[in-house]
């Protein structure tokens, strides 16, 4: 799928299992969100083909999805009542009633509701008709930590209930809580896995003792991505060439290997395939 | 305060559209309206009938314009002309005396034949015989009457193209339009389904509107209701199309309303519901005849207050038709385009880079 010069999806295999959360994790741009419209049919491919369910998009296809988008796709001015009657109707569930965690809601109109309210009633309207692929697109984005917490617990009773569960997202923690991660660069696959597969072998090196302040200035002003954990650094690269940049500066530290962390390897991966891309050495 | 007035030039100069709405379009209405803006009629289509039309249609001076002489016939034929629409004015000649019959709904032409023939000498003057005055349909050129049939037609445009614009227009800001894409509903369900709360809040309107005018300000309503009804749907369905269609061209509500804007004012003046239509300049005429409410104008005119039979009236139901044909059809196509995807220009949703082809 491309948009000028630009290629927001290429070539991309994403197999689901029932009872499986996966994530899409992606930088913005990534192609996470492109990618989901043309499994939908909201976009059409500016080449190849897309399938699911081993068949292009269609009407048929989509009664078997369930959509949350980031926009959550309710009508702001009914009440979740009408919104529920709706989607049931249009999806040909009968007039099934409303779902324990939003019956209380019924008469409250959504617009009036706080945002992680109305995602977990955008979620319930979603999977009313019991989808076997539910697709969620940033589902917690703008909610607060208790709301997270409750619509990830959604998530997962649906993945248990039988439907496989495909989520787009940037929060580490939450891809955390995937049973499977994908992560696209350029609109490609650059990592595939469980969370462990997909950190690997990838370590990164922590600097401490009592100057790790200086250190942090040093590291940071040769351009390096230096994270705070408590009062140690995590850079990436090797001890060595660590220990080189510090070493003119004669600082009073420690530089030692540890394994990275998910958003570590994360932001390892998409700077491989940046520097793949652009033919460049990755720095350490 | 600078930096404010700054900033607000930048945001309007790039703001394409207001920028025309501000600088070219009052410009182009200037002209336009200029010239459409005219409350004299040059040329009063005229029949004249009975043993002595020849020799009057050939006195008869400027503004009448005669398109029709029949000295066989005799006030029938030239009422029914008037009626169908095809003349404004109609002599009748005979041994006892000369009957000149005037359409009401027309009322400044009628003014003006008044004038011509308080000015000049009556028609059928030639001789000594006296000459007797008739208007019909709208005897005492009462202005409601003739407004009522049109401010329907107008309401009805509010309603179709700027509501059912913004009802689309609302769908696809608060990202719903996409929803009721990827539903398992056919696009054709959700254009019917969108367009027809429209369809018939404004047939309820139209029917509200048509009975205060003929209980409130008496307008007669002496045709066919079949005819009125008929007229009225191919009518509502162009303006329920240009609503669509100006919803596929807008991104949100303040542009549906700039667009619907510009494509009501001009139907406001130049539809002949305030200036007759051939009082125009022919540069601007052309521009009457494509907007549908010059034809629904006609229509409801003709129903209520003269009784026009369907025959007469094909050509601006036939136009009717062709319009709604024309307007829904690329309405609908184009906002198919959006339900179900296909040729159409696509945005990267989450990255950068120009819009291509699909």
């Amino acid at each position: 799928m491309r948009f000028g010069d630009f290629t927001a999806v290429d070539a991309v295999d994403l197999a689901l299992e029932a009872r499986e959360v996966v994530g899409l994790l992606g930088a913005n741009g990534a192609g996470k969100t492109t990618l989901i419209r043309l499994l939908l049919g909201l976009v059409r491919p500016t080449a190849g083909d897309v399938e699911l369910f081993g068949a292009p998009p269609s009407v048929e296809t989509r009664r078997r999805v369930g959509y949350v988008p980031q926009t959550l796709g309710l009508y702001e001015d009914l009440t979740v009542a009408e919104n529920w009657a709706f989607v049931t109707v249009a999806f040909g569930s009968g007039r099934p009633p409303l779902p324990a965690g939003i019956v209380d809601l019924g008469d409250a109109v959504v617009g009036s509701l706080p945002l992680g309210i109305q995602r977990r009633v955008a979620f319930a309207a979603a999977f009313s008709h019991r989808p076997e692929l539910l697709i969620l697109d940033e589902p917690t984005s703008g909610v607060a930590p208790l709301g997270r917490a409750r619509l990830w617990q959604d998530v997962r009773e649906t993945a248990e209930g039988g439907a496989g569960v495909l989520v787009t997202t940037h929060n580490m923690e939450e891809a955390e809580q995937c049973d499977r991660l994908v992560v696209l660069v350029d609109g490609a696959v650059a990592a595939a896995g469980g969370v462990a597969e997909v950190i690997g072998d990838r370590t990164v090196i922590e600097v401490g003792g009592p100057q790790w302040r200086l250190a942090y200035e040093v590291l940071d002003a040769q351009g390096l991505s230096v994270q705070l954990h408590g009062d140690t650094l995590r850079v990436p690269g090797s001890a060595a060439q660590i220990e080189d940049l510090l070493a003119p500066s004669g600082l009073d530290v420690t530089v030692g290997e540890a394994p990275a962390n998910l958003e570590e390897a994360f932001v390892e991966v998409v700077s491989a395939r940046s520097a793949r891309r652009d033919g460049t050495a990755v720095r350490p | 305060m600078w930096a404010m007035i700054v900033k607000e030039f930048r945001q309007l100069r790039r703001d394409r559209r207001t920028l025309a709405m501000m600088i070219v379009l009052p410009v182009l209405m200037l002209v336009i309206f200029g010239y459409a803006a005219r409350f004299n009629v040059s040329s009063i289509p005229t029949v004249v009938v009975g043993p002595d039309a020849r020799p009057v249609a050939g006195a008869l001076p400027t503004p009448f314009h005669v398109v029709e002489v029949d000295p066989t016939a005799g006030r029938s034929l030239a009422q029914s002309r008037l009626r169908d629409g095809k003349d404004v004015v109609a002599v009748v000649t005979g041994p006892g005396g000369t009957l000149v019959l005037l359409d009401g709904t027309q009322l400044f032409s009628v003014q003006t034949v008044r004038a011509t023939m308080a000015r000049d000498a009556p028609p059928g003057a030639g001789g000594s015989q006296a000459v007797a005055v008739q208007i019909l349909y709208n005897p005492n050129l009462t202005t409601s009457w003739v407004m009522v049939p049109g401010l329907a037609g107008l309401i009805l445009v509010f309603i179709g193209t700027l509501i059912t614009s913004l009802g689309v227009v609302r769908e696809r800001q608060a990202g719903t339009l996409e929803q009721l894409a990827v539903m398992p509903l056919r696009p054709w369900d959700v254009i019917v389904g969108k367009i027809a709360p429209y369809l018939i809040v404004a047939a309820v309107d139209l029917v509200g509107i048509v009975v205060v005018g003929m209980v409130l300000f008496h307008v007669p309503f002496v045709g066919n209701l079949g005819t009125f009804a008929l007229g009225a749907a191919l009518f509502l369905l162009v303006t329920l199309g240009m609503g669509v269609l100006v919803s596929t061209v807008s991104q949100n509500q303040g542009q549906a309303i700039q667009l619907a804007l510009m494509l009501m004012m001009p139907q406001v003046l130049l539809s002949g519901l305030i200036f007759p239509v051939a009082s125009m300049a022919p540069g601007v005429r052309w521009l009457a005849y494509v907007f549908p409410l010059t034809y629904f104008t006609e229509i409801s005119r003709g129903v209520m207050l003269k009784g026009t039979p369907i025959g007469a009236l094909w050509q601006p139901l036939g136009l009717l038709a062709v319009l709604a044909v024309v307007v829904l059809g690329t309405a609908v196509l184009r906002f198919r385009r959006d339900l179900a995807p296909g040729a159409r220009r696509h945005r990267a949703p989450d990255g950068p880079g120009p819009a291509l082809p699909a």
